[in-house]
């Protein structure tokens, strides 16, 4: 398609350029305003954090604190009243080994699926995949009567197990993608080489893994570090209550203390992970594109 | 030539002292080998699930159709009872509805908005900050945010003082106190933390759009809405339909955000199938009738990722 010179009209097309130069502007705008409105909670959390529960309860919720010292009452407080450092600990606890530990078992599956020759080998996938089928509420009162039967009820043995199972066919499934994508000219050498199943693993795939292994388990330890469900129905014991269990008693608990000293808990709690996902945004980014398709 | 007719016959003579029964038995030897092998790596893999996921469900299916027997102290088969029971309970229904809602709303708002924020945002000055400001609260869990907003919707919190701000008067609504605001006020909540997840996903899908098609179209003087409708949304289908299903799937299931911020509110236990399954069995201790309850979110849940497969497989059809 051509278009001739003298068909072009240069004062509407100088029109709309600067309607589109003047659209800026009042996009900005609104875009500022939307923001604005996103972050009203997270300005209150913040501001909240650092009054006295009496100045809370006085002042306009939004109104600037008077001084930054209160926060320390504060986080003391919430920090004995619950139990925040037994919590900190537990959920580092079940977020670092449960996650890592079901990485690993996934990348032990994934070679299995990816790397040796057998039949049936949809089977086994569809096996372990079949965990991410079925919603929570399904595993709930059996596991609730199982754990009761084994006295693995409220323990961290009960919590690490549950924790690791359900974090384990979705790594599979990325892990086995990502493996068979990977040229098995490497490891058939090393099998002729004479190395066994388990070193070639090791020392050759795992390596060739580091990128979704980190993605995957960045976003299996988020998820155990957030969940409340589990911890709720198989953890609730002051000893081995998650951080976001103890969050949620506390919370619930109409203690004499307000809002200004629960808001201070629900930042300690939050600390870690939302950290974690600044430091390492790259990776999560990864994990939720993987995730997506 | 002759080499050749030399080797051949040579072939021939090697073939018949070949037993093939020998090669078969070879081959299964080693096909049983690697997969005793594979079974190796994939054993705790395989023991966890079965045990802690696989054989749950399993057994919950089984409770759903017994029922507990008192002083016996053991699980009587009582056939579809728990089910008839679910369909003529009036709670059961409430919760039903409450669930709907949720799903309808947590499909349509969190995917207007966030197609909409993706579509307005680009070429905006600072475009990657808001973004990430509309991204962050998705960082916080759902524990955390119910918490924050808890206070936001109290009687004398920001959303009120915001209200009477404009209104001129005092205004107090306990928002999370009363049932017909309490599922609105939590919706709220939820659409503010996903709506940058559903964002980002639809960029993703956006940023794989290939750009000659769309070139093509507007030289042929398509106008930006035909482009849109023509080009854009077909081949963005994937990703909305991946949207979707996830948020149905998380509305079925939710149970965090209600937990939290439902907790003043007396009609918890209907605010979802997730709670209310929560409060019969671990509240009110009706194993069985909890456990079918668990069956009829797991019967849903399963058919519609079976749609979503029948229909990812049609959307794939469709753009091929």
């Amino acid at each position: 398609m051509t278009v001739a010179i003298q068909d072009l009209d240069f004062e509407a097309l100088a029109a709309k350029q600067q309607v589109v130069q003047k659209g800026v502007p009042v996009k900005f705008i609104f875009a500022i305003f939307i923001s604005a409105i996103w972050l009203v909670p997270f300005y209150y959390l913040i501001i909240s954090v650092f009054k006295t529960t009496e100045e809370y309860s006085v002042n306009h919720p939004l109104s600037l604190p008077s001084g930054i010292t209160p926060v320390f009452g504060n986080a003391v407080v919430a920090w004995q009243q619950a139990k925040m450092g037994a919590g900190l600990l537990n959920s580092m606890l079940y977020g670092v080994v449960g996650a890592g530990l079901a990485v690993f078992f996934a990348a032990l599956a994934s070679y299995g699926l990816s790397r040796i020759d057998f039949r049936r080998k949809n089977f086994w996938f569809m096996l372990i995949f079949a965990g991410t089928v079925f919603p929570f509420q399904m595993y709930l009162i059996p596991l609730f009567f199982g754990y009761q039967k084994l006295g693995i009820l409220n323990s961290q043995l009960g919590m690490l197990l549950i924790y690791t199972a359900i974090c384990i066919p979705f790594p599979v499934l990325v892990l086995r993608n990502y493996m068979n994508g990977l040229s098995r000219e490497m490891d058939e050498a090393a099998r002729m080489d004479g190395a066994k199943e388990f070193s070639v693993f090791w020392h050759i795939i795992l390596p060739n893994c580091r990128g979704p292994m980190t993605a995957t388990f960045l976003l299996q330890f988020t998820w155990i570090w957030n969940d409340l469900l589990f911890s709720t129905v198989l953890g609730n014991r002051t000893e081995v209550r998650s951080i976001m269990n103890a969050l949620q008693v506390f919370q619930g608990s109409y203690s004499s203390t307000g809002p200004n000293v629960v808001l201070t808990a629900t930042i300690i709690a939050s600390v870690p992970s939302v950290l974690l996902f600044f430091l390492l945004r790259r990776h999560f980014m990864e994990g939720m594109r993987v995730s997506s398709i | 030539m002759m080499a050749a007719t030399h080797l051949s016959a040579d072939n021939n003579e090697l073939l018949e002292r070949i037993s093939w029964s020998q090669i078969e038995a070879n081959e299964r030897r080693l096909q049983r080998r690697n997969f005793w092998v594979a079974f190796a790596f994939m054993s705790p893999a395989i023991l966890l699930v079965t045990t802690f996921l696989l054989t749950p469900v399993v057994y919950n299916i089984f409770l759903s159709f017994t029922r507990w027997k008192k002083f016996k102290g053991l699980d009587e088969f009582a056939g579809t009872a728990n089910y008839v029971k679910l369909v003529t309970n009036r709670l059961f229904a409430d919760a039903l509805y409450n669930t709907s809602l949720w799903v309808g709303a947590s499909i349509i708002f969190p995917l207007v908005i966030g197609f909409g924020l993706a579509v307005f945002l680009r070429g905006v000055a600072l475009e990657r900050t808001f973004k990430s400001i509309i991204f962050l609260p998705r960082i916080f869990a759902p524990t955390a945010v119910g918490v924050i907003w808890f206070y936001v919707y109290a009687p004398d919190g920001v959303v009120n003082r915001f209200l009477s701000f404009f209104a001129g008067g005092e205004v107090d609504i306990g928002w999370l106190y009363q049932s017909d605001t309490v599922t609105p006020a939590i919706i709220a909540t939820f659409v503010w933390q996903t709506v940058g997840l559903v964002m980002v996903l639809i960029l993703l899908g956006l940023s794989a759009i290939p750009k000659d098609p769309l070139e093509a179209a507007r030289i042929d003087g398509a106008s930006s809405g035909q482009v849109f409708v023509r080009i854009i949304l077909p081949l963005l289908l994937p990703t909305l339909l991946v949207v979707t299903i996830l948020s149905v799937l998380a509305g079925f299931t939710v149970f965090d955000l209600l937990w939290i911020m439902g907790a003043a509110n007396p009609e918890l236990r209907t605010l979802s199938l997730a709670v209310f399954m929560y409060f019969e069995a671990f509240q009110k201790g009706s194993w069985a009738f909890g456990s079918s309850i668990a069956v009829v979110i797991g019967a849903v849940v399963l058919s519609v990722t079976w749609l979503q497969a029948l229909l990812q497989h049609r959307v794939d059809k469709m753009i091929r």
